[in-house]
């Protein structure tokens, strides 16, 4: 620990903190650009300069020292300040705050200033550090550069002329994606971000990875634009809510932007264990499901090979008879990778206490494709649940839980089939289309029309991870939160909240309410799960044993 | 009349002298031979030390002291030759390579036995092809001759020299630039510490030394220390207490241009004042000197007050100028200093690698003030404030002060200040081409004020009576107080 005076301040901090974090710990802002916490420092922008006293209390050094690049370690007794301090930083001095005025009336000087018609206004670093520590007016009366705007890839823009140049997109490909694709050309004031382009000025290489669209977060400015967001809303007007990305089994935190329309954004949010800054493109652009027209909003029912919507009632009092007339060994239920652990538990509970089956299966999204990147991998398992699932559904049920062939072998032979699937677009192949097509009576509760519902007897209007509270369990065993954004499309209920009701008519006594109650339930009888209490789970999550 | 006092030079224009043997002939590689023969590599470091031998491509930092900061346990160390000559008004580094390249190869060698350092690297100017054609033939023949490569001359010594072309940027000379573009980067200097020494090529110690400061290993190696100090003044640094000595030791390659009959590279002694050297180089071509730029165009120019300033590291320093690279500049009467400035400011806001903030977008915000100036488009305004005085009318009341506010000279130096400040001798930028910027840009503004006040004025670029153009020194904070050094000699 080293112990610094921050302007008036007498803070202890980890050694090798930076001035700039060591600042934000205590709520003092240091103004920054081309610093960011995941990638490597140049201290290009020099806006976060600060004074430093290394030697004694009375005189600064001479230059100004860059926050980013300044980090602070424990000094030995006779190398301390006034007998204490193992440094002082002063973040207000006069000469501080000049400097910050200089740099940003220099960052103006060839910027464009459309924040009218910007994206990023309302969440731009420019624009809130020239209200808070700039000039009110610029001094520059020449013409500005402007270079021409840049289609990079197939979701980045580049608006060349807001670019400040802090390279924090090139550092990101550089190091974190690995995938190199950005560079500077030109020189001095003409200095512009660019792809690798040919004589002729045809691309030879996009901005095309999975890990592209992070650079348009950490773009402090709206130089770097998503295709899918541009010109969709002011950010002030979106709703945020923090959640867990459902595209995989990574499990990145992230924080859903929404208005009652819809999603409009997903963008990640810091884990130090888990995605630490980010979050990949199939995850950021994967919630457009969630908005589809074609949601399903009613319960159907088949009629004469036709499928037909109907009632609630209509369709639990269906499902009811159907099941009141075959064995439990008749029956399989299968649970989702793409629900939620209190979705899966209420359905194990209905498997295990009302229909006695043991006959417990697990459903998602088929295997997909591994991508490593130097600091960041997308695993190929594409569903946020798969070892919350498998825990839960085999928990009272000495931990079988059928898979693969094993299960459509089941379900061939089953009378009754109740699937909670919830995949977006799951295709199937022949020996599952095979196994679903000789059941005689297929429940499916789900959220899309696919080719699972198209099989169906009973579709039952299910909801994404967009529209309900719960948690998932990642590959490595972290229980995180999901919480509900928009409200689900028609009369589609919570998973968990259909299977109770399924359950209570066949004479079970089940009474959640919400589902922090059911994870108190799981926490109470599931093993391992002592802790993960959505309480104690919070935001950060909890890591299992 | 001062004499050049060839050392360097002093067989620059023997016929062939950039093969081996005639190299030979003259010493050739003997001062080499000597240092193995006679001395360890320490004593090496410390007869530079005692040399008083000071950096020649800009900075003028001891050389003694940045070998000394070289840690000797990490492996390997490299030796990269700055040969990037491009500051304006600089050329010396040139003829050396063009046509003495084996002594260059002889002090690289001196500096490879003294610091333990098996690979050196030459970073030239790209523009310099014969220079690297004539360096790489002499390279060849040294490997031939077994004064490269491995075990050389039988002593286990391993030093293997490449030549590296630049691609035409002015900021790979800055060291770190260098390094930048040599490991195949962008030319973007790097934030200091860590400093080259401890960690430059490759993230590994380096030493990074002009073509000319090696030149004068194999003199001093040669000559002895003695004889080496005896040349150029040593001053007193009365800062502490007893004085220490403040060496200004050897030649230097003076490159002078400009208004003067002979322009060419003159190697004299350091310490002469401008008025030897203007004679040195034929006498001034027209009537008086209007303005000296000392350093090349980094430096802040002298006026014609300022004459008798010796042209040394300390000398100048104290002046609030430097020596740099050694390029002077010779400007007479019928030059224009505000176009002189635009010149120089077209060239930075070319130059500027574009890295930080303050440096990619003031330059070129200079040069733009500049060239509205010149163009005759230069800002001021004419404010009237109320005065109470006799009026025409006779009675007393608002005789209305009128006051001139040249706007776009204020601007200018304030803009080029916020970039790195020539007072207080701070900058935000990460390398000091900033200061290489403000510098000229407030020194030729402060000292040749009405030049550019008559631009504004007039609305075109009015050159200016000498007398008239400058800014006595008394008036004005751009120059230091007049203040001779003391030789150490003198004080003892
Ligand atoms: C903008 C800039 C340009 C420079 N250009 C050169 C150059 O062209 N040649 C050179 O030898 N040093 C140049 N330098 C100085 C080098 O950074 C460095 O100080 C020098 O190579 C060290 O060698 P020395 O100690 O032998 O002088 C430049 C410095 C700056 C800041
Ligand atoms: S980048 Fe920021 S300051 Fe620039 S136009 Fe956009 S919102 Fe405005
Ligand atoms: S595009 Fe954005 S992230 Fe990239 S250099 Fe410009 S301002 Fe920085
Ligand atoms: S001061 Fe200028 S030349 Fe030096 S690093 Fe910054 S932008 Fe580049």
């Amino acid at each position: 620990m080293a112990f610094i005076k921050l302007n008036d301040l007498e803070i202890e901090v980890e050694d090798g903190t930076n001035i700039v974090e060591a600042a934000r710990q205590h709520g003092i802002e240091v103004p920054h650009y081309c610093y960011h916490p995941g990638l490597s420092r140049p201290a290009n922008c020099r806006m976060c300069l600060i004074d430093l006293y290394l030697r004694s209390s009375e005189m600064p050094e001479r230059q100004l020292a860059t926050g980013c690049t300044t980090t602070v370690r424990s000094a030995p007794p006779e190398r301390k300040i006034d007998g204490k301090y193992d440094v002082i930083v002063r973040t207000d001095s006069p000469r501080v705050i000049k400097a910050r005025e200089d740099i940003l009336e220099f960052l103006l000087v060839h910027h464009p200033l459309d924040c009218p018609v910007c994206d990023q206004a309302g969440e731009c670093d420019l624009q809130d550090f020239s209200y808070r520590h700039g000039h009110d007016k610029s001094r520059y009366v020449e013409v500005k550069n402007v270079p021409p705007k840049k289609d990079l890839g197939p979701d980045v823009l580049l608006y060349t002329t807001r670019c400040i140049v802090c390279t924090r997109c090139i550092r990101f490909c550089d190091e974190v994606s690995g995938t190199g694709e950005l560079g500077l050309i030109n020189r001095g004031s003409h200095d512009e971000i660019d792809i690798p382009r040919n004589h002729a000025g045809t691309p030879i290489q996009l901005l095309d990875n999975k890990l592209a669209g992070n650079v348009v977060d950490i773009c402090p400015v709206g130089a770097l634009i998503s295709k899918d967001f541009l010109f969709k809303s002011r950010p002030w007007f979106l709703k945020k809510e923090n959640s867990i990305c459902s595209g995989c089994s990574v499990g990145c935190n992230v924080t859903v932007e929404y208005k009652e329309d819809g999603l409009y954004r997903i963008k990640p949010r810091f884990h130090e264990d888990i995605n630490q800054h980010w979050m990949c493109d199939d995850g950021r652009l994967g919630y457009h499901y969630v908005n589809n027209d074609d949601r399903l909003q009613l319960p159907q029912k088949r009629v004469e090979d036709e499928l037909v919507t109907t009632q609630w009632a209509d369709a639990l009092s269906l499902i009811t008879e159907k099941i009141s007339e075959v064995e439990s060994n008749d029956i399989v239920v299968i649970g989702s990778a793409q629900a939620t652990n209190e979705d899966n538990f209420v359905l194990q509970q209905f498997a295990h206490d009302v229909l006695k089956t043991t006959q417990l299966g697990l459903f998602g999204q088929q295997l997909g494709e591994e991508h490593k990147f130097p600091q960041f991998t997308i695993e190929a398992d594409k569903n946020p649940n798969t070892a919350g699932a498998r825990t839960i559904l085999g928990s009272a049920n000495g931990n079988v839980v059928l898979e693969g062939e094993t299960l459509w072998e089941k379900v061939a032979g089953a009378k009754v089939v109740y699937l909670v699937s919830g995949v977006p677009e799951r295709a199937l192949d022949e020996a599952e289309k095979e196994a679903l097509s000789k059941v005689d009576f297929l429940i499916v509760q789900d959220i899309l029309p696919s080719a699972v519902t198209e099989m169906a007897d009973v579709i039952l209007p299910g909801t994404t991870f967009a529209e309900k509270d719960g948690t998932f369990t990642n590959s490595t065993g972290w229980v995180q939160r999901i919480r509900k954004t928009i409200d689900p499309p028609g009369e589609a209920q919570s998973d968990w909240l259909i299977t109770q009701q399924i359950a209570n008519q066949l004479g079970g006594e089940f009474e959640y309410s919400f589902a922090g109650e059911i994870a108190l339930a799981i926490a109470e009888s599931v093993e391992g799960y002592g802790d993960a209490t959505h309480q104690k789970i919070g935001d950060a999550g909890i890591k299992l044993a | 009349m001062v004499q050049e006092k060839r050392i360097l030079y002093e067989h620059l224009n023997v016929p062939n002298i950039n093969t081996y043997d005639v190299y030979r002939q003259y010493d050739g590689y003997t001062r080499f031979e000597k240092a193995l023969a006679e001395y360890q590599p320490d004593d090496i470091a410390q007869m530079v030390k005692d040399s008083g031998l000071k950096g020649r491509g800009g900075a003028g930092f001891s050389t003694g002291a940045k070998w000394s900061f070289v840690p000797k346990d990490i492996e390997p160390r490299y030796l990269c030759c700055n040969a990037d000559e491009s500051e304006p008004g600089t050329f010396s580094n040139r003829y050396v390579l063009e046509k003495n390249p084996h002594l260059l190869i002889e002090g690289i060698l001196i500096c490879c036995y003294a610091m333990g350092i098996e690979t050196t690297y030459v970073y030239i100017r790209g523009e310099f092809t014969l220079g690297k054609k004539m360096l790489d033939a002499a390279i060849k023949e040294a490997y031939e001759q077994g004064y490269l490569g491995e075990n050389i001359r039988d002593t286990g010594l391993n030093v293997n020299i490449y030549t590296h072309p630049g691609a035409g940027a002015y900021i790979c000379g800055e060291e770190t630039g260098l390094i930048e573009s040599l490991e195949g980067k962008r030319g973007q200097p790097r934030n200091k510490p860590p400093f080259p020494a401890v960690e430059g090529v490759f993230m590994k110690p380096t030493v990074v030394q002009n073509v000319e400061t090696l030149c004068n290993l194999p003199f001093i190696v040669g000559n002895g220390v003695e004889w080496y100090t005896e040349m150029g003044p040593t001053y007193a640094d009365t800062r502490s207490d007893p004085p220490t000595p403040d060496p200004n030791t050897g030649t230097k390659l003076y490159c002078i241009s400009g208004d003067v009959n002979e322009p060419g590279v003159y190697e004299l002694e350091l310490g002469l004042t401008c008025t030897e050297l203007i004679e040195v180089a034929g006498g001034l071509r027209g009537e008086e000197v209007k303005a000296v730029i000392p350093g090349g165009s980094s430096a802040p120019i002298l006026t014609h007050y300022e004459l008798d300033t010796r042209l040394d590291f300390t000398s100048l320093t104290l002046a609030k100028s430097m020596l740099g690279s050694g390029g002077i500049i010779v400007m007479n009467e019928t030059r224009n200093i505000v176009d002189c400035l635009l010149n120089i400011m077209k060239f930075y806001a070319h130059e500027s690698c574009g890295q930080c903030t303050p440096c990619r977008w003031g330059t070129p915000w200079v040069r733009d003030i500049v060239q509205r100036i010149v163009d005759g488009e230069g800002r001021k305004t004419t404010i009237t404030r109320p005065k109470f005085g006799v009026t025409e009318s006779g009675r007393w009341g608002d005789t209305g002060e009128t006051e001139e506010i040249y706007e776009d000279l204020d601007l200018l130096e304030d803009v080029a200040n916020n970039i790195a400040n020539v007072d207080t001798m701070t900058w935000n930028t990460i390398c000091v081409f900033g200061i290489a910027v403000s510098w000229p840009a407030v020194s030729y503004m402060r000292k040749f004020r009405p030049e550019f006040e008559a631009a504004i004025r007039e609305g075109k670029l009015v050159t200016l009576p000498v007398a008239e153009a400058t800014v006595p020194p008394e008036e004005n904070y751009a120059y230091q107080q007049r203040f001779i050094p003391k030789e150490f000699s003198e004080l003892e």
